[in-house]
C-alpha cells in the first residue's frame, strides 16, 4: 500500500491518493453504549471519558500500561511551603481550531469542571485554590498533602477558554444542550468530523497534534451496537474492524474464524459480595427475624468459605478469571502483597463457623444482584446461591436491571448484595474511600459503602494513606487496612472481571485495563 | 365527513392524555434516572441536588401536570441522557421507523395477498400446502430469532447484505430517506423482511379464509354461470369483497408494526424510534419515554382513522348510509 501511495503521489493525482488512503486506513469500531455527550465535564462515565480521551487531553495521561505520563503538562512537582502541585505546561500546543493552549485554559477548565453543573467535580474535592503563575505554569493548592492528585486528574480534560466562551458553553449543559454537547475543540489526536447521536460519530486526525501520531488512521467511525449478537455479526461480516466488548460465550466463535482475533485481558474491576453490616435484622429471612447474623464476622467468613471459585471459573467464565483477595487486583498501586490470599473453598469449615456463631442449621436471607451490569452477573449469583445453600445459607435471590438495582442498594433493601468496583484513580485508596470508610455524606466518604461497614481504625487510616508521600510507609498503612477488612470480612472479594475485545487480524491495538479504547494506538495493516 | 374526522381527532387528545398518565405512573417503577445520569464518584449531595433540580422529588400529580402542560404548549422537554430537545430526537428517528414499517407492510401485502388468493383457489395443491407450512414456521419463530438468522445467513455467511444500520441515506427536506440509494435499499431488505414476516402470514391467511368464503357465495356461482372470465371473477368480484376485513386487520396491525418495530430495530441497530425508546429505558430517560409513548398513541389513533376512511372508499354501502 505504501508503494502504491508513493506512486500516486508521484503521479500527482490527488483524487486517487485520497481514495487509496481512505481504503487503507479507514477504521470502524463499535461498542455497546454511545457516549451521551461530547462535553468532557458533563458526565463522569466510562463510555464518555473513554471516547473523549481521543479528542481532549488532560495535564497528565495514562500510557498503555496505565502508568501516568506527561501530556499537556511536561512536568509537575509538589509546591514549596504549602500543600499542592505545580504543573509546568507544554508549549506550542494548539487546539483543533488553531488556538494556542495556555494556563488560562487550564484555569478555565478547572472552574468549569468543578462547578456544580459538572459531574466530574468530585475530582477537585481536595483542591482549595488554583493559581495561574505565568502563561505556562499553574498551581493546584490542596487542603492536605496529596501525592495522588496528579494521577487522580488523568481524565480532567482541557477546553479552550475562548472557544467555550464564544460559543456560550462556559458551563456543562444542565437542562438544554449547549454547543459543547455536540461540538468539540480539544488538543488531542482526533477531532469529530460528524456526529449523529446514538447512530454514528466520525473522527478525523488532528493534524496539529503536538505528539507524534503512532496510529495510521485517516478516518475512524464509531457506531454504538447495543445488541451483542448484532455486534458480533457486524464484525464477522467485516463491516466493522473492532468491537468492545464481546460476550464470553462468543469467544470460541470468533477464534474459530480466519481473519479475526480475540483480545483478552483483565479489567481492574473486582467483583465482590457485600453485607448489610449495620442492619438490625435480616430483611428477607423466613427463620431469623430478630437478629442480623451477618453482623458476626464468623458468619461472613463462613459465606466466604462456601464459595467454590474454581467451579465458577470453569463453568461460567471458561477459565478466564483471576481470584481476588482484596478490592483491587494485583498490579494496582497500593495492592497489598502481604494479604494476597483469599479464603479457600471449604464447606466443612463454613458449617463449623456457622455452628460456632450459633446457626448450626444455617438461616435464610435475601441476596440481591444486578442482571445487566457485570459479565454473567445473574449466573454468578445463581451459582453462589446454590453454594451457600450447600452449607445451610439459604439465599433467596432477586435480580434486576441496574437502573433499579442502585436505588435498592441506596435504600438498604438487601441482606447481601453483589458489587463490582473499578478504582477510578487506579490506587487502593479509591475503594477504601468509597467502600470501606464509614458512610459520611458530609465529607463525601463511604458513598458506596451500602452495607454501612464501619471500623474506627480504617477511618483513621484513610486520611493518613491519602497524605503519606513515602511509599513504604504508605504501603504499611494500606496493608493494615487490607488486613483489618480481611480479618473482619468486610466484603467477599471474588475475582477480577475479564476484559474481552475482538478485532480483525490486521488491526493492531492496545487493550488498556480501564477498558478505555485509544485510537492513537491503532494501526491498520 | 369533516365532523367525523374532527370528532376523532378530539377523541385522540384524550387517548393521548390517558396514555401519558398510564406511562407516567409506570415510570416510577422503571428505575432511578439520577444513578444513570451520574458517575460513581458523584457525591450523594450532588445527586440529591440534581434530583431536586429535575423536579423528581415533586409529587406525582405535579410532575404529570408539568409534563402534559409543557407538552400542550409544544415544549417536549430535554432528554436526561443527552440533553437534546426530545422533539428533535424523536422527529429525527421517525423517518427510519416509518420507512421500515412501510416497506415491511408492502412486502406483506405484495406477497401475502397473491399467496392468499392462490392458496384459496388451489387449497389442496402441493404448492399451497408448502406455502402454508412455510408461513406457519414463519409465524411461530420469534422476530429476533428470524432477524439473527437472516443476519448470519445473508450478512455473515454470504456477505450479500449489511448486518446493521441504515446504510446510505439522503436528506430530502429534512427527511432522511433510505429510498434513494442502493446502499439504503440493501440495508432495508433484511429488517423489513424480519418485521414483515408476521404481517405477511396474517395477511395471507386472512385473504385465504375470506376468499374461500366468498368463492362459495351465490353471486360468485351466478357470475361463473354467466360466463364472467376467471381472472375478472377472482380479482374484481371475489377479491374486492374480501378486502374490508383485510384492511381492518392490516390497518390495526400497521400501528403494531410501528410500535413493535422495537425488536427488529434492536436486532439490526436500526436507528428508529424503537431503538431510541429502548436506549431511553436503559437510562431511565423519562422525557423521551413519555413523548415516545404519546407519539405512538397518536399514531394508533391516526391509523384507525385512516382505516375508517378507507372503509368508505372500498365499501359503497357505507357511502350511501353516510348520505342518508
Amino acid at each position: 500500500m505504501r508503494r502504491t501511495l508513493g506512486k500516486s503521489l508521484l503521479l500527482g493525482s490527488a483524487i486517487s491518493l485520497s481514495v487509496l488512503t481512505a481504503q487503507a486506513e479507514e477504521f470502524k469500531w463499535a461498542s455497546t453504549t454511545d457516549p451521551q455527550t461530547m462535553d468532557p465535564h458533563a458526565v463522569n462515565s466510562a463510555p464518555v471519558l473513554s471516547f473523549l480521551n481521543n479528542i481532549y487531553e488532560g495535564l497528565v495521561r495514562r500510557g498503555r500500561d496505565m502508568s501516568i505520563e506527561p501530556s499537556l503538562a511536561t512536568s509537575w512537582e509538589p509546591l514549596d511551603g504549602e500543600n499542592g502541585w505545580r504543573f509546568n505546561l507544554r508549549r506550542d500546543v494548539t487546539f483543533q481550531d488553531g488556538a494556542a493552549f495556555t494556563s488560562e485554559d487550564v484555569m478555565f477548565s478547572y472552574q468549569r469542571a468543578s462547578d456544580e453543573a459538572a459531574d466530574v467535580r468530585s475530582w477537585f474535592a481536595p483542591v482549595t485554590d488554583v493559581r495561574v503563575v505565568d502563561e505556562y505554569t499553574i498551581d493546584f493548592v490542596t487542603s492536605a498533602p496529596n501525592p495522588l492528585f496528579p494521577s487522580s486528574i488523568a481524565n480532567f480534560m482541557i477546553l479552550d477558554k475562548d472557544w467555550a466562551m464564544t460559543n456560550d458553553a462556559a458551563l456543562p449543559a444542565r437542562d438544554a444542550e449547549n454547543y459543547a454537547t455536540m461540538n468539540v475543540n480539544g488538543t488531542g489526536p482526533f477531532t469529530v468530523a460528524s456526529r449523529d447521536p446514538g447512530v454514528k460519530t466520525v473522527l478525523t486526525p488532528h493534524d496539529g497534534w503536538w505528539d507524534e501520531a503512532g496510529h495510521n488512521v485517516t478516518e475512524a467511525t464509531f457506531t454504538p451496537i447495543g445488541n451483542a449478537a448484532t455486534g458480533l455479526a457486524a464484525l464477522l461480516s467485516g463491516e466493522i474492524d473492532f468491537i468492545q466488548p464481546i460476550p464470553l460465550q462468543d469467544v470460541a466463535q470468533v477464534e474459530s474464524r480466519d481473519g479475526f482475533k480475540v483480545l483478552e485481558g483483565e479489567e481492574t474491576r473486582v467483583i465482590m459480595f457485600g453485607f448489610g453490616h449495620e442492619h438490625e435484622t435480616l430483611l428477607y429471612s423466613s427463620d431469623v427475624t430478630d437478629a442480623n447474623p451477618f453482623s458476626d464476622p464468623r458468619v461472613r467468613l463462613a459465606a466466604a468459605h462456601a464459595i467454590d471459585l474454581a467451579s465458577i471459573d470453569r463453568v461460567l467464565f471458561r477459565g478466564k478469571i483471576e481470584g481476588a483477595s482484596q478490592l483491587v487486583p494485583a498490579g494496582i498501586s497500593g495492592y497489598s502483597e502481604a494479604n494476597s490470599s483469599r479464603p479457600e473453598y471449604d464447606p466443612e469449615k463454613a458449617k463449623a463457623l456457622l455452628a460456632e456463631a450459633g446457626y448450626p442449621e444455617g438461616f435464610s436471607f435475601g441476596l440481591k444482584c444486578p442482571n445487566d451490569r457485570y459479565i454473567n452477573d445473574e449466573a454468578l449469583c445463581r451459582a453462589a446461591a446454590s453454594m451457600f445453600a450447600a452449607v445451610g445459607l439459604d439465599a433467596e435471590l432477586s435480580t434486576g436491571p441496574v437502573r433499579d438495582y442502585w436505588p435498592q442498594l441506596r435504600e438498604d433493601d438487601f441482606d447481601m448484595y453483589l458489587l463490582g468496583w473499578s478504582p477510578g484513580t487506579f490506587d487502593m485508596e479509591h475503594p477504601i474511600r468509597f467502600l470501606m470508610h464509614s458512610q459520611d455524606n458530609e465529607r463525601k466518604l463511604g458513598s458506596w459503602n451500602f452495607g454501612g461497614y464501619s471500623n474506627a481504625r480504617v477511618d483513621e487510616l484513610l486520611p493518613l494513606i491519602q497524605q503519606e508521600i513515602e511509599p513504604a510507609t504508605r504501603q504499611a498503612l494500606v496493608d493494615e487496612v487490607v488486613a483489618i477488612t480481611q480479618e473482619e470480612v468486610a466484603y467477599i472479594p471474588l475475582y477480577t472481571q475479564p476484559l474481552i475485545w475482538a478485532a480483525k487480524d490486521n488491526v493492531d491495538l492496545t487493550q488498556r485495563a480501564d477498558n478505555f479504547f485509544m485510537l492513537r494506538w491503532v494501526t491498520v495493516n | 365527513m369533516v365532523y367525523f374526522i374532527a370528532k376523532r381527532l378530539i377523541q385522540s387528545v384524550f387517548v393521548m392524555l390517558a396514555v401519558a398518565f398510564l406511562a407516567f405512573s409506570l415510570f416510577r417503577f422503571v428505575g432511578d434516572p439520577i444513578t444513570q445520569m451520574t458517575g460513581v464518584e458523584t457525591s450523594v449531595a450532588d445527586q440529591e441536588r440534581l434530583r431536586e433540580d429535575l423536579g423528581l422529588n415533586d409529587p406525582f400529580a405535579l410532575q404529570f401536570m408539568r409534563f402534559t402542560g409543557d407538552m400542550l404548549q409544544g415544549d417536549f422537554g430535554f432528554s436526561y441522557r443527552t440533553r437534546q430537545p426530545v422533539a428533535e430526537m424523536i422527529t429525527k428517528r421517525i423517518p427510519a421507523t416509518l420507512e421500515l414499517g412501510i416497506v415491511a407492510l408492502l412486502i406483506s401485502l405484495l406477497v401475502g395477498i397473491p399467496a392468499g388468493v392462490y392458496t384459496a383457489l388451489r387449497p389442496r395443491g402441493i404448492v399451497s400446502q408448502a406455502i402454508l407450512m412455510a408461513t406457519l414456521v414463519g409465524v411461530s419463530i420469534p422476530t429476533f430469532v428470524i432477524g439473527i438468522m437472516l443476519i448470519f445467513f445473508f450478512g455473515v455467511q454470504l456477505s450479500w447484505l449489511p448486518t446493521f444500520g441504515r446504510g446510505g441515506t439522503v436528506s430530502v427536506g429534512g427527511w432522511e430517506t433510505s429510498f434513494l440509494t442502493i446502499d439504503g435499499w440493501r440495508a432495508l431488505i433484511l429488517p423489513a423482511v424480519t418485521l414483515g414476516v408476521y404481517q405477511l402470514t396474517l395477511t395471507m391467511r386472512l385473504v385465504r379464509a375470506e376468499m374461500m368464503e366468498v368463492m362459495r357465495s351465490d353471486y360468485i356461482r351466478f357470475a361463473t354461470a354467466r360466463g364472467v372470465p376467471m381472472s375478472r371473477l377472482y380479482f374484481k368480484h371475489a377479491l374486492a369483497n374480501t378486502m374490508v376485513p383485510v384492511i381492518t386487520i392490516i390497518g390495526l396491525q400497521f400501528g403494531g408494526v410501528i410500535a413493535f418495530s422495537i425488536v427488529t430495530e434492536s436486532v439490526f441497530q436500526w436507528p428508529g424510534m424503537g431503538l431510541l425508546f429502548l436506549e431511553s429505558i436503559r437510562f431511565v430517560d423519562i422525557p423521551v419515554m413519555g413523548v415516545y409513548l404519546v407519539v405512538i398513541a397518536l399514531f394508533f389513533v391516526l391509523v384507525n382513522l385512516i382505516v375508517d376512511l378507507l372503509y368508505v372508499a372500498i365499501d359503497p354501502r357505507l357511502r350511501i348510509k353516510d348520505v342518508s
